[in-house]
């Protein structure tokens, strides 16, 4: 069945001398495969629609397998992103997760919206961590294992402050935190920022302010909660490391 | 099983080449099998020579027979001006063209976020040791025009301006060819950037 539909390219992998098979995340059938024929030709009118992080409109033949792209325009091909390697790195990231989190062919318009709002973030502002851990969250909750935030993990408190336990999977209250020898003591406003990214989407935000010591703080948690319980080793990972240790 | 054991071990080897399905093996198999002894032996020994007697330049990475390869040997050649390619393939592309005549520096591959390649896995550092000991004027970046070409271009162009050596980016737009009205926003926007005066 021939579908017009709308979405941003995940993932790109060469196929022969000339094709193409890209992994779209759409807003109306969810994550796909899809073969673009010919994408890899000098002359190509797919060959600049089938790039990574290019928001499109494809006009494919569905199928239960993989898909084939007959068309594609450029809705928005978030120029910013392709020309700094920087957020190359934490877009690519972005698209590894979502490609790892998400089941194919299962819609979720809120996560694609989210998605999308992320990348325009990430392509119009320099500071990304905050808006990257909201959706980090967001996809946590997308592959079963989010932490529970916005009560204690283990008798339903909801009174601060609080600690995160990656080994609880979530916040201990006051009573509760001497379960667990390894808990993060978080600051208050920490454990309502937390409630906040699982909670709230990227467009009721307008302007964030964190203290970098906090954004470091979160960032360590969410990276030890994903290491984990995330499962997935992700190569973009690695080379946002790379990235750290050269700047 | 079907085939007595050469040619299956033959039929094997080829399956190992990129493209090679069973079927087209069986084909190429059985046509190595009727040509003649010398044109066989031609082949085979093309095969192992190109194996053994091949390496990279230990100056510009460029795959050669003798080291240092021909091209960084050539004096004739502009050795302030080097062109940094992902790949040997590119190489060979850009002489091909007979206008460029600087010299090249090989890569091995890209940055790639997305499979986790980064500035550590290729040829950058021999690139930086290059241009602390020679003296080079201009780096022209001719990295593929996709992420990882871009990637590896942004990096490069980051590491290396503040050494002060000009830093220079091929042409980005439409094919020679090519139809303006099927052009992407893309590849228009970028050759307007990049218009020049007539």
């Amino acid at each position: 069945m021939l579908e017009k539909i709308a979405g941003i390219i995940v993932k790109t992998q060469d196929y022969g001398e000339t094709h193409k098979i890209v992994t779209i995340f759409s807003k109306k059938i969810g994550k796909f495969a899809a073969i673009a024929r010919g994408a890899k030709k000098p002359k190509s009118r797919m060959a600049a629609v089938t790039q990574p992080f290019i928001y499109g409109e494809f006009l494919v033949y569905v199928n239960k397998g993989l898909s084939t792209i007959q068309q594609g325009e450029i809705i928005d091909s978030l120029r910013a992103i392709r020309e700094d390697i920087i957020k190359t790195s934490y877009a690519a990231y972005l698209m590894e997760l979502t490609d790892k989190m998400m089941d194919n062919h299962l819609p979720d318009p809120y996560l694609f919206d989210q998605l999308y709002l992320t990348m325009q973030w990430v392509a119009d502002n320099d500071s990304v961590d905050i808006p990257m851990m909201m959706y980090e969250m967001k996809l946590f909750a997308i592959g079963g294992f989010a932490p529970t935030v916005d009560q204690c993990v283990r008798c339903g408190r909801k009174e601060l402050p609080f600690s995160f336990s990656i080994a609880e999977g979530g916040l201990l209250c006051k009573q509760c935190k001497y379960i667990d020898g390894s808990r993060i003591d978080l600051p208050d406003s920490i454990a309502k920022l937390l409630h906040l990214f699982m909670a709230v989407g990227l467009e009721r935000i307008g302007t964030i302010s964190v203290k970098a010591k906090n954004r470091q703080l979160l960032r360590e948690i969410l990276d030890a909660y994903y290491d984990q319980y995330g499962g997935y080793y992700l190569k973009t990972k690695r080379f946002l490391k790379q990235m750290d240790r050269l700047h | 099983m079907y085939y007595p054991e050469p040619i299956s071990k033959l039929i094997d080897s080829f399956t190992k080449l990129p493209g090679i399905g069973p079927k087209t093996a069986v084909r190429l198999a059985f046509f190595v099998i009727n040509m003649n002894d010398d044109d066989v032996m031609d082949f085979a020994n093309s095969l192992v020579k190109a194996k053994r007697e091949l390496s990279h330049c230990s100056i510009c990475g460029h795959i050669t027979d003798q080291d240092p390869c021909s091209i960084c040997q050539d004096n004739s050649r502009n050795s302030s001006v080097i062109c940094v390619v992902q790949d040997p393939k590119d190489v060979i592309a850009m002489e091909k063209m007979k206008e460029f005549s600087g010299k090249y520096h090989v890569l091995h591959g890209a940055i790639s976020p997305m499979d986790g390649i980064g500035p550590e896995d290729i040829n950058v550092p021999d690139l930086i040791n290059r241009l602390k000991d020679e003296e080079v004027d201009e780096l022209i970046l001719a990295t593929n025009p996709n992420i990882e070409g871009e990637a590896t271009a942004m990096y490069i162009s980051r590491l290396v301006k503040p050494s002060g050596v000009r830093t220079t980016r091929i042409a980005h737009g439409l094919p020679v060819g090519g139809d303006l009205e099927y052009a992407d926003e893309v590849t228009l926007s970028k050759a307007i950037e990049g218009r020049r005066d007539l």
